[in-house]
């Protein structure tokens, strides 16, 4: 059979790819040009400055401090996702009465914007009037009230803490698809060889799972670097930078100061920065799965 | 015959529905929401003067300050950008550098200068131009608990920082979640919130060689004292979780027995907390008797590139006739900045406003340097690390200094 040319995928997905060049490409463009340039509070350019804009974010200690906390978050928030969701997921997906009741209120919190709950967490952890403070007083955890967000030693391991949490619903979507995909009878062969609960999940469980947990890391990588409304509604970075990443440096640099170049050059970066990691990532486990 | 009449008479309706759109003019302007007032207000505003003016159009956008100048970055690079615009004073300097701010001179004649207190009008001049006008107009006093103050047996307002520190130990005191001062420790102005000590210990944020004031004597013996206010437990624990409103939220709940803040809390209380005692008095001053409040004013700016200035002058005209600037200084609590608003009785007999405008001869303004934002956001910093107990006062304030120094350009 010959093929029409118009047949061709290549020809087929040019719509697409044209799409998503004007929406992602020529930005990314605009970026690259504005981070080479002097640029005015305003956004216009004024002559291009010799990669001045770079040099000045890699020497600003504020930036290798964001950068670090960076990789504490988006790993922390990853990593904890996924130890969290792997159980609830089994569980959600073993047969019990109200299990979809319980599937529900799972998947809840992923109706509510991110910005909101930032924002109701903020009341909960206010140190003199939030829930959390007398929750763990009447529980008689504590005698005093925690001032959660007055320093990042307790600031940033709740933030993470909110991060897991709103991440969880959509990382077990995922599984959830994933272990409906497992046939029930490598289950049932198992038990009749005698196999443990720990020996099936690890045996049967896990190697079929790993597409499923590569792709959540994948996306939740990606969703987590550059999250910015826990961060920003709980402490905007604060105190005294301590709470910032990335992100929310970006935005200070961009629409708190000004530097508009430097914002940008700093964009390029982080865009850089999760590019090779995903393509590291991906590459990685791709070449495990084929071996 | 009739048919051609007909015709013609429907080709002249064309015609002169045509001219009429022609002829209408669009003013954009935007606001920041001051409050849930300010929309209605300058709403009512438009539509009072489309009817004065049929061939313009008015149009309103509201913005929330903290998305403000982020929204007029984003429009003013892409070239579109509103007629009008509501903006900090401190941000003008950088909008006359780059020629986005018209000047104003050409159409202010003497009668509308003289609508003004000349202090608010001369923050928006530079190099002898007005290139703003006062919108709203802001200054910083203490309140206080009077409940608070007669069950620690104080009798007289603190006025010195010496007594203030006294006081509000007697304050706190009084129970566990009872604080005697207030202390904002974080997002926005809590560097103001350090100024009001080091303008009493006589400091100048910008000293006369052009260099940061931060790493002298003032800004050391000022952060001390909000330190060892810290250290004895007179403020409220964790003050580096405390934003503004959080800290007002506090004295509304009768739980603060002094903190410095705008006038907008004397309306807050009226709403929220009707029974609480309170008075407003002059912030603290320091051992020689030097004392700063904050004066903020926002300006109403036109923009260079707008096609319709002078609509837009008339509506601006309008906007600073003495029934509507009474309108607008009521509703959102702001100080009166004409004097004929300021003669009218709902200003002239109201005792806190009466407090704040007392401190107006001791107001200082952001100063007019490019970069503020940054240098305001590098002081909350080195002030949230002694806050903290991370560094010593000294040292946090001599980095802070030198950092500024290099947005200053020394």
């Amino acid at each position: 059979m010959i093929r029409s040319p118009l047949t061709n995928p290549y020809v087929l997905i040019l719509p697409g790819f044209l799409l998503a060049a004007f929406i992602i490409l020529w930005p990314l463009y605009q970026l690259g040009l504005i981070s080479l340039n002097e640029v005015n509070r305003f956004g216009q350019l004024r002559g291009f400055n010799d990669a001045e804009n770079y040099i000045a974010v890699f020497t600003d200690p504020d930036f290798l401090g964001a950068l670090w906390r960076t990789a504490i978050w988006t790993g922390g928030i990853v990593i904890g996702t996924l130890l969290v969701s792997v159980p609830v997921a089994m569980i959600l997906n073993d047969d019990f009465y109200g299990r979809s009741i319980a599937r529900v209120i799972i998947m809840l919190p992923w109706a509510v914007s991110l910005t909101m709950t930032a924002i109701v967490w903020r009341w909960a952890l206010s140190g003199e009037s939030g829930m959390l403070n007398s929750g763990l007083q009447n529980l008689g955890l504590i005698d005093q009230n925690i001032q959660w967000l007055a320093r990042a030693s307790t600031a940033f391991p709740v933030q993470i803490m909110i991060g897991i949490l709103v991440t969880i619903p959509f990382t077990t979507t995922i599984f959830l698809g994933g272990l409906s995909s497992i046939p029930d009878d490598l289950y049932e062969a198992a038990r009749l060889e005698g196999a443990s609960r720990w020996q099936t999940f690890r045996e049967i469980t896990l190697p079929l799972m790993k597409p499923f947990l590569n792709i959540s890391i994948v996306l939740n990588m990606i969703y987590v670097f550059n999250s910015f409304p826990i961060i920003w509604a709980t402490t905007q970075g604060g105190p005294a930078n301590s709470t910032d990443i990335l992100v929310t440096y970006l935005y200070k640099l961009g629409f708190r100061f000004g530097k508009l170049g430097e914002a940008s050059a700093l964009s390029v970066m982080m865009f850089a920065l999760l590019l090779a990691f995903t393509i590291l990532y991906v590459s990685l486990a791709m070449r495990r799965d084929s071996k | 015959m009739r048919k051609l009449a007909f015709t013609t008479a429907l080709a002249g309706a064309a015609f002169l529905s045509l001219a009429g759109m022609a002829a209408a003019e669009t003013v954009r302007v935007t606001v920041a929401e001051y409050s849930s007032k300010t929309g209605p207000y300058f709403e009512e505003a438009a539509k009072a003067f489309e009817e004065a003016n049929p061939d313009a159009d008015i149009q309103i956008e509201v913005v929330p300050w903290d998305v403000l100048l982020q929204k007029l970055t984003t429009d003013i690079s892409g070239g579109a950008n509103a007629d009008l615009s509501i903006i900090g004073t401190r941000w003008l300097i950088d909008f006359v550098e780059q020629g986005i701010a018209a000047p104003l001179d050409e159409y202010m004649s003497d009668e509308f200068k003289d609508r003004f207190f000349p202090v608010f009008l001369e923050p928006s001049v530079m190099d002898g131009k007005t290139y703003g006008l006062p919108i709203a107009a802001s200054a910083r006093a203490m309140y206080y608990n009077k409940d608070l103050f007669e069950q620690a047996g104080i009798e007289e307002v603190p006025d010195t920082w010496e007594e203030l520190a006294a006081a509000a130990e007697k304050i706190s005191a009084l129970g566990d979640d009872i604080a005697g001062f207030g202390l904002q420790g974080k997002e926005i102005e809590t560097d103001v919130y350090f100024y009001y000590a080091f303008w009493a210990h006589g400091g100048e944020l910008v000293e006369d060689d052009g260099t940061s004031g931060l790493d002298s004597e003032a800004a050391y013996k000022a952060a001390e004292t909000y330190k060892s206010l810290i250290d004895s437990g007179a403020t409220q624990p964790g003050v580096t979780s405390y934003n503004r409103e959080d800290v007002q939220n506090l004295f509304k709940q009768g739980k603060v027995g002094m903190m410095i803040t705008a006038p907008f809390l004397s309306n807050q209380i009226k709403e929220e907390a009707p029974d609480l005692e309170y008075g407003v008095a002059a912030i603290p001053a320091g051992p020689d008797g030097d004392r700063g409040t904050y004066g903020v004013t926002d300006s109403i700016i036109m923009f260079e590139n707008s096609e319709n200035k002078e609509l837009a002058w008339k509506f601006l005209d309008m906007l600073f006739t003495t029934e509507w600037r009474a309108k607008f200084t009521e509703g959102e609590g702001f100080l009166p900045v004409n004097p004929e608003v300021a003669k009218q009785p709902a200003f002239a007999d109201n005792a806190d406003l009466k407090a704040f405008t007392d401190l107006l001869p001791d107001a200082r303004f952001a100063p007019v340097i490019p970069g503020w934002e940054e240098i305001a956001a590098k002081t909350s910093d080195a002030v949230q690390k002694i806050y903290l107990g991370d560094a010593e006062p000294k040292a946090a304030l001599d980095a802070a200094a030198e950092e500024i120094n290099g947005i200053l350009g020394n």
